[in-house]
């Protein structure tokens, strides 16, 4: 009996191999839609559902009834809607598309496979198809592999840079340790003078006093002497300034920018209040003018203020403005304005605090795909790609990187203590030498106390706390700046400060990493948001909490790593309202693991070549 | 009155809060008439019943087979003042003059009433508004030419034949109407003016020092014809409820008392057409439509009355007892109608059945157009898919989730600014290249062209109408200038057919640069939207063609606009292709011109519930083919109630997505792999329905019968029925339980007695008349088919139902207690008039010891022209077969088939639990039987 089916089995095969050379372009109808490394399974009489919830026999496979609700009994009819079609697409990559796609008189696989059953002739568009594509993907490859050198290159230098601001950062606070130190010495020095200063004065002057206060010129000389008391308040004074434009500046470098901002929308703000009253009796003119005319009138680019006045009621409007204000329930336009200004107030608040960020709005990150996998069916979906490499040869380069905010290179700071890492010991032996020598040369038994000698110990201790101001504020933004993450090879290091800008229209798209987004229109600047973080594995950078949207969302901004040789943004979009999406090439994001995926890809395009065609 | 200068900011961004706050709140209710601000309404509504001097009937004669005469007012007294109600001033010629009236009888149990002031005595020039175009041309063709009348013994009154077992009687002093069961009983139906509310205001001479001037808001409306209103009592009846009277937003079917004991200070229904920003889900305010047509039903009767006006109305439901009479009105529904200007011309429709109500009114109004099969799929909106790469990319994203989807819309901003029939070259630069994209997939594309019509001399449209003279008119006698989308715009004057003709012009592909032919269109902002007019529309005063004052046709100008374009589009495609042009505004008779739906509804679990009662009123009402916005137009679904929208939103007659621009995306797979599957398989099963929906809209057009339908008209005597708003029926056969609320547990499924129910998720048989409270699953609403029907469906799934056309059938025969099953299939080309030729396959399914056979019912007579189909059905699925069944044979050809366990539906996770009938192979075309063993 066995040996019977054996045998049996065995003719079909033959009748099968026979039959498969003579249609060789097309396999059987019981293969139509297996993949090759799975027709095996099919091979038996009697074949389970794949997921495993009945058996079939062969006879009921392909056979335009659906047995399996897995589709596992019509791999190559549309009979079961959760079917896959499989088309070998010989010349090309093989491909799987749904079972609704079989038979429905679209061509969907280049081999044309899917549509069988006469209704439409599909030509084979393998070759060319497949030929383009590998001409695609090696570009890409080629592409990736030359963007993989700079990444290497960009990674080393970022690597070596972030060591050596972290050797920097913990030298810096050693140092801050020692001037510290210093500066406290000093000051306790200066407050003894200050006493010794001052027991010599109240000494003098109850002398003064003993002989009985006959001459005036003594207070000339009172006078001279209050000077010196007077001198060391106003270096802290000056120093307390500092030190609150540092901290301002490392508290979030938007606050700066908020400024200037704030200013900007400010003023046509202020405008609008001073006119009200004004244009209250503006619009009985306007209406009486409006109401005559029945052409199309001009917009008073003032119309919007006289909203303000009276939000809720549309009575006493004229016709223009009670048909504007309608149209903006709708559209939101016209109250835009105005909540922008009355955002940009919530905005100042909200600089001062922290904000955490928010994972909110990740299921929406796209608008067309979703998280699942896009690559099911398609093998140049990356085409795009290759446009990043083409247009635009601006040259890419750290001089056209703006820096937002000065505090990142304390010109003083830094020109004082060029190399901090080698030739930092000598300035801080300086100071140390000097304030040593100061603090040893000063004799508090000397009467009366050398002014030179005091001037010279406050002049010693100003320089020192300013220099420890800078200090800190190199400190503050250096562990501000570290604490970023810069992803795992901190790769991501050289973004810190720079910008990415592209122009759209009439847009000025400006992307600074770990900082803000915004979009300019000539004078004026809407933030699209700050730095959030890095998702999807560092191929998305994500910026939120931008300025809120009228009847919206607040702005924000998804910016999309590509693989690119040059640094470039491009593409702003903004698929839903006031959520934008950009994509940014960069060497960065050229990944060994997705060369590794192309390479196989056109290694399994090359396969399945046939022989033919490589004669061509 | 000086007003102080701000100096400081706060006030200023108190105020700015404000309008940002007031921007995004609901309804502005102060910019809208109540009843109270509204004259006629106010006058009306405060009189009590026989408060007023009563008409007489005089001069009844039969003339031209109708019933006719005069309306004698007594000679008492009477007087109108717009002011005061009550102020008898002085004596007032013109209100006396007899009023003239006709009944005439339709075939089919339809009564016409006719009430119009008498030409020949006329003060003035103006006649009042007869509203044209609305009734079918060939409904005096039906009229019965009745031979003669009588006199009941006893009373002053005239009797006429109405329909078999109903007669008219008219009272003669005073004047009532009454229709009522012919025999001893002689039980009434329907009567008009049995509470004495009949009042005729009529046009007279304005005299000296008299002001009709009505002011609203800061609106003035110089009425140059003065009071003109009419108003009347009707009682329903034999009625437990009252229906219809479209549009208002309420969760509950039947329409709630307005007036009378138990009623809070509340509105009349208003029918009003009005664009209202963020409307209540509950409120009688009127919204984007007026049919005036209202329906009774009960345990004793079932009927209708339909008053032919479009001017502003105002209806009221009045409570049990409202009239303090000692017998409260049990088994009658009273209401009150009160209209500001027009004429009477009445329908009274006797049934007696609840399918008999709805073939006599679309016997008057029309029944609804047979859509083509693409608009009966699923539909994909949003203001606004931005561009083509955009249009392109919603389009791949469908493909990639493999969700079928027919058509995708364009929004207001595809235009050159908002200049209809252009397009933004910048975002659209190749119109008929991305109409063909979709096309190449079966797909098709609508783009919205609004009334409004920018005041730009650049702008081609607005050129010629200017020259033409086609726009209305404002009262001075210059074209009207009112302010939307584009901002200065004017509306042309539909009510003229030479302009409507011009305008039907505009869609032809000539004229239409970038249309192809399978562009479809939108017609929105109909009622119409004036967004600086009073209460957001056209003022009254407003001129119309034929010196016809806006006031008198408001509630028809959408109609016109829906009617103008559909035609346009009849006509581009040479009268061969069926037009699709989705309407917000209607009114009666606007099914025969394309879709409606409910407008601008929000993003909430109320809006949810309420579409149901408001699309099944408009069902009622003739308005079949209408839908809700799925997910809600305002605001952000949740992702529950988006999936829950879905599910319900699946069944809706017109099934369409649409969300606002300021929303976030939406589109089903932007929630999760569950999701996008959930919102799949909902439109999945739409599209398995759609030979059933489409054989259930062939119905509609033959009959007028609804698609989605209430309880009751289907389980007319099962009172349990009256008041269910959660559920309706899809056809006679299914029956489907929305679930309203957010993590709702359980569902509470009322299940019509006299029927068995099959649940068509497990197949688990119910017996009728009880309350189910079923477990609420997450992968579907609940659904039922009802015992002893049979369900075409197509369980392929493509990308769209273009795809669909060659694939086989699935039959799901729900057997009853006698083993017994019906059905129906129609089939057609899907978009051409052909089927008007006879050119469609009809087919009936009957089960019936142990044997399926399908029938041919189209008739012989239905034309020459022949349509063929190769479908076969692939599978039949038999619930309610006692088991033991092995076998069928399928004749002719006695082929031999296994009957075995199979699932209800191909779903994943599927059990196999009905016996099914495996590959029987026949076409749907053929006469077949198939016997089981």
């Amino acid at each position: 009996m066995g040996a019977l089916r054996i045998k049996f089995s065995v003719t079909i095969t033959c009748l099968f191999a026979l039959w498969i050379a003579g249609f060789a372009s097309l396999p059987a109808r019981e293969f139509l839609g297996i993949a090759p490394q799975d027709e095996g399974y099919y091979k038996s009489d009697v074949i389970k559902c794949k997921d495993g919830a009945k058996k079939f026999t062969k006879q009921q496979l392909n056979d335009e009834f659906c047995d399996c609700l897995d589709g596992t009994d019509e791999p190559g009819t549309s009979a079961c809607p959760e079917g896959k079609f499989y088309c070998r697409n010989s010349g090309h990559i093989p491909q799987i598309i749904f079972s609704s796609r079989v038979n429905d008189g679209l061509c969907d696989c280049c081999d044309g496979s899917d549509e069988y059953n006469g209704n439409v002739n599909c030509s084979n568009t393998c070759w060319e198809a497949g030929k383009a594509a590998r001409e695609r993907l090696k570009k890409k490859i080629e592409k990736h592999q030359d963007g993989l050198v700079i990444r290497k290159q960009e990674v080393e230098k970022a690597k070596q840079e972030f060591v050596k601001e972290e050797v920097e950062l913990s030298k810096l606070k050693n140092e801050e340790k020692i001037l510290k130190g210093l500066v406290e010495k000093l000051r306790e020095h200066k407050e003894r003078i200050k006493k010794a200063e001052e027991e010599e004065r109240l000494k003098k002057e109850k002398e003064e006093a003993q002989r009985v206060a006959e001459t005036k010129s003594n207070e000339q000389k009172q006078l001279l002497d209050e000077y010196p008391e007077d001198l060391p308040e106003r270096p802290h004074d000056k120093l307390e300034k500092t030190s609150q434009y540092v901290k301002d500046d490392h508290g979030d470098s938007i606050a700066y920018d908020h400024g200037s901002d704030h200013k900007s929308h400010e003023v046509p703000s202020d405008h609008s209040t001073n006119q009200h009253v004004l244009e209250d009796k503006d619009i009985t003119t306007v209406k009486a003018g409006a109401n005559e005319e029945t052409g199309t009138k001009e917009v008073h680019p003032d119309d919007a203020a006289d909203q303000v006045q009276s939000p809720e009621t549309t009575e006493g409007l004229s016709r223009e403005k009670l048909g504007r204000l309608v149209a903006s329930r709708w559209t939101g336009e016209l109250s835009d304005k105005q909540t922008k200004e009355h955002n940009d107030k919530n905005e100042e608040e909200k600089e001062n605090h922290d904000f955490a960020e928010s994972g909110e709005e990740e299921n929406y990150d796209s608008y067309y795909h979703s998280d699942t996998d896009d690559d099911r069916h398609q093998y140049d979906d990356e085409d795009d790609d290759n446009d990043f490499q083409d247009d635009a040869d601006e040259p890419y380069g750290k001089d056209e990187v703006e820096y937002d905010d000065s505090s990142y290179t304390d010109k003083d700071f830094t020109s004082e203590s060029p190399d901090t890492t080698t030739g930092s010991l000598s300035w801080l032996d300086k100071i140390q030498h000097t304030v040593q020598n100061v603090i040893q040369a000063f004799n508090f038994f000397r009467t009366p106390i050398d002014i030179s000698e005091s001037s010279r110990v406050n002049k010693e201790y100003d320089d020192a706390s300013l220099k420890l101001s800078k200090l800190q504020s190199r400190i503050s933004s250096l562990s501000e700046k570290l604490k970023h993450d810069f992803g795992k090879e901190k790769e991501f290091y050289s973004f810190y400060d720079q910008c990415f800008e592209y122009k759209q229209n009439k847009y000025v798209y400006k992307v600074c990493p770990f900082r803000k987004a915004s979009q300019v229109e000539g004078h004026s600047t809407t933030q699209l948001g700050r730095w959030a973080n890095f998702e999807e594995s560092y191929s998305v950078m994500q910026f939120s909490n931008g300025e809120k949207c009228w009847n919206g969302p607040d702005r924000s901004l998804k910016v999309r790593l590509r693989c690119g040789l040059k640094y470039e943004l491009a593409d702003v979009d903004e698929p839903s309202r006031c959520e934008y999406v950009a994509i940014l090439s960069t060497p960065i994001s050229c990944r060994e693991e997705k060369l590794k995926e192309l390479q196989q890809k056109l290694e399994d395009l090359n396969k399945s070549q046939p022989l033919a065609h490589d004669e061509l | 009155m000086t007003s102080p200068v701000r100096r400081s900011a706060a006030p200023v961004l108190l105020v700015l809060l404000l309008v940002f706050s007031s921007s995004v709140s609901a309804w502005k209710k102060e910019e809208f008439r109540s009843c109270k601000q509204t004259p006629f309404c106010k006058r009306a509504r405060t009189r009590a019943p026989h408060s007023l001097p009563p008409f007489s009937v005089s001069d009844v004669s039969l003339s031209d087979g109708s019933v006719s005469g005069r309306l004698v007012p007594s000679p008492s007294i009477r007087q109108v003042t717009d002011e005061d109600p009550s102020a008898d001033a002085a004596v007032d010629d013109t209100a006396q003059r007899p009023l003239l009236f006709r009944l005439s009888v339709y075939h089919g149990g339809i009564l016409r009433l006719e009430i119009d002031e008498d030409p020949s005595s006329a003060p003035t020039p103006k006649r009042r508004f007869r509203l044209p175009d609305v009734l079918l041309p060939d409904l005096e063709d039906r009229r019965l030419w009745l031979p003669r009348l009588s006199s009941p013994s006893g009373v002053a009154a005239t009797s006429f034949y109405l329909a078999d077992g109903f007669e008219g009687i008219l009272r003669h002093d005073p004047f009532e109407i009454v229709v009522r069961r012919t025999g001893s009983e002689g039980e009434p139906v329907l009567s008009f003016n049995s509470h004495g509310l009949f009042d005729y205001e009529q046009l007279r001479a304005k005299k000296e020092g008299e002001d009709w001037e009505e002011n609203f808001r800061s609106h003035t409306d110089s009425r140059p014809h003065g009071p003109q209103s009419i108003s009347f009592d009707v009682s329903f009846h034999g009625a437990n409820f009252v229906y219809g009277i479209p549009e208002h937003a309420s969760p509950s079917l039947s329409l709630r008392p307005t007036r009378g004991s138990g009623v809070d200070e509340s509105e009349p229904y208003r029918l009003f057409n009005l664009d209202v920003f963020e409307y209540l889900h509950d409120s009688p305010f009127g919204i984007y439509g007026s049919i005036p047509f209202m329906l009774s039903h009960g345990t004793r009767s079932t009927s209708g009355f339909f008053w032919l006006n479009a001017a502003e109305m105002q209806i009221d439901v009045l409570a049990p007892g409202w009239d303090d009479s000692a017998a409260p009105n049990a088994g009658r529904v009273d209401t009150f109608w009160m209209s500001e200007a027009g004429v009477v011309d009445a329908f009274f429709f006797v049934g007696p059945g609840p399918k008999d109500v709805l073939k006599q009114y679309a016997s008057v109004t029309g029944t609804p157009a047979m859509p083509q099969e693409f608009a009966v799929a699923y539909h994909q909106c949003r203001w606004n898919y931005r561009d083509e790469e955009d249009v392109a990319a919603v389009d791949a994203a469908f493909d990639e989730h493999d969700i079928p989807y027919d058509v995708l819309w364009l929004d207001i901003e595809h235009t050159d600014g908002k200049r209809y029939f252009t397009w933004d070259r910048t975002l659209f630069p190749h119109p008929e290249e991305m109409q063909k994209k979709l096309a190449a997939k079966g797909r098709h594309m609508v783009t919205i062209v609004d009334p409004h019509i920018k005041r730009d001399d650049s702008f081609h449209v607005h050129k010629e109408a200017t020259e033409k003279g086609y726009y209305v008119k404002d009262a001075s006698g210059k074209d009207f200038d009112g302010w939307c989308w584009p901002g200065s715009s004017s509306y042309s004057d539909m009510l003229n057919p030479e302009i409507r003709e011009w305008w039907a012009d505009k869609f032809s592909y000539k004229n239409y640069v970038g249309s192809t032919a399978s562009l479809y269109i939108w017609n929105d902002m109909n009622e119409p939207s004036v967004f600086n007019g009073p209460e957001v529309t056209m003022p009254r005063d407003a001129i119309h063609h034929g010196e016809v004052e806006h006031r008198e046709l408001h509630n028809a100008y959408g109609y016109y606009f829906h009617m103008a374009t559909a035609n346009g589009l009849v006509k581009r495609g040479n009268g061969k292709d069926r037009p699709f042009v989705l309407s917000r505004a209607f009114f009666a008779g606007s099914q025969r011109y394309g879709a409606i739906w409910t407008g601008d509804n929000s993003a909430d679990w109320d809006h949810l519930r309420v579409s149901v009662p408001m699309i099944l009123n408009l069902g009622l009402t003739g308005m079949s083919f209408s839908g809700a916005d799925v997910g809600g137009f305002f605001g952000n679904p949740e992702v529950d109630l988006l999936v829950r929208w879905y599910q319900l939103g699946a069944y809706y007659p017109f099934f369409r997505a649409h969300a606002h621009h300021d929303t976030k995306r939406r589109e089903p797979w932007l929630f999760g792999e569950e999701n996008t599957a959930l919102m799949r398989e909902a439109i999945h099963i739409r599209y398995s329905l759609l030979p059933y929906y489409y054989t259930l809209f062939r119905e509609a057009a033959t009959s007028g019968i609804p698609i989605m339908r209430p309880l009751w008209l289907e389980f007319p005597a099962d009172k349990e029925t009256y008041d269910n708003s959660e559920a309706f029926m899809v056809g006679s056969s299914l029956l489907v339980q929305g679930v309203y609320e957010k993590n709702q547990k359980s569902v509470s499924v009322y299940l019509p007695s006299g029927a068995s129910w099959f649940n068509l998720r497990n197949g688990v048989k119910y017996d009728g008349g009880v309350l189910l409270k079923l477990d609420a699953s997450e992968d579907s609403i609940p659904s039922f088919q009802r015992a002893g029907t049979i369900i075409p469906r197509k369980d392929r799934f493509r990308r769209s139902s273009t795809q669909m056309v060659n694939d086989p059938y699935t039959l799901v025969i729900a057997l009853n207690g006698s083993l017994a099953a019906e059905g129906e299939l129609y089939i057609d080309d899907g978009k051409s008039y052909d089927f008007e030729k006879g050119a469609y396959i009809h087919r009936r399914f009957i089960f019936a010891n142990n044997k399926l056979t399908s029938i041919d019912i189209r008739p012989s007579t239905a034309g020459e022209k022949k349509f063929s189909s190769d479908c076969t059905i692939e599978r039949i699925i038999l619930l309610g077969l006692p088991s033991g069944a092995k076998k069928a044979v399928v004749a002719p050809g006695n082929h031999e088939m296994n009957i075995e366990l199979g699932p209800l539906t191909l779903r994943k996770g599927s059990k196999p639990i009905a016996l099914t009938i495996r590959k029987p192979n026949i076409r749907v075309a053929d006469d077949w039987s198939v016997r089981i063993f």
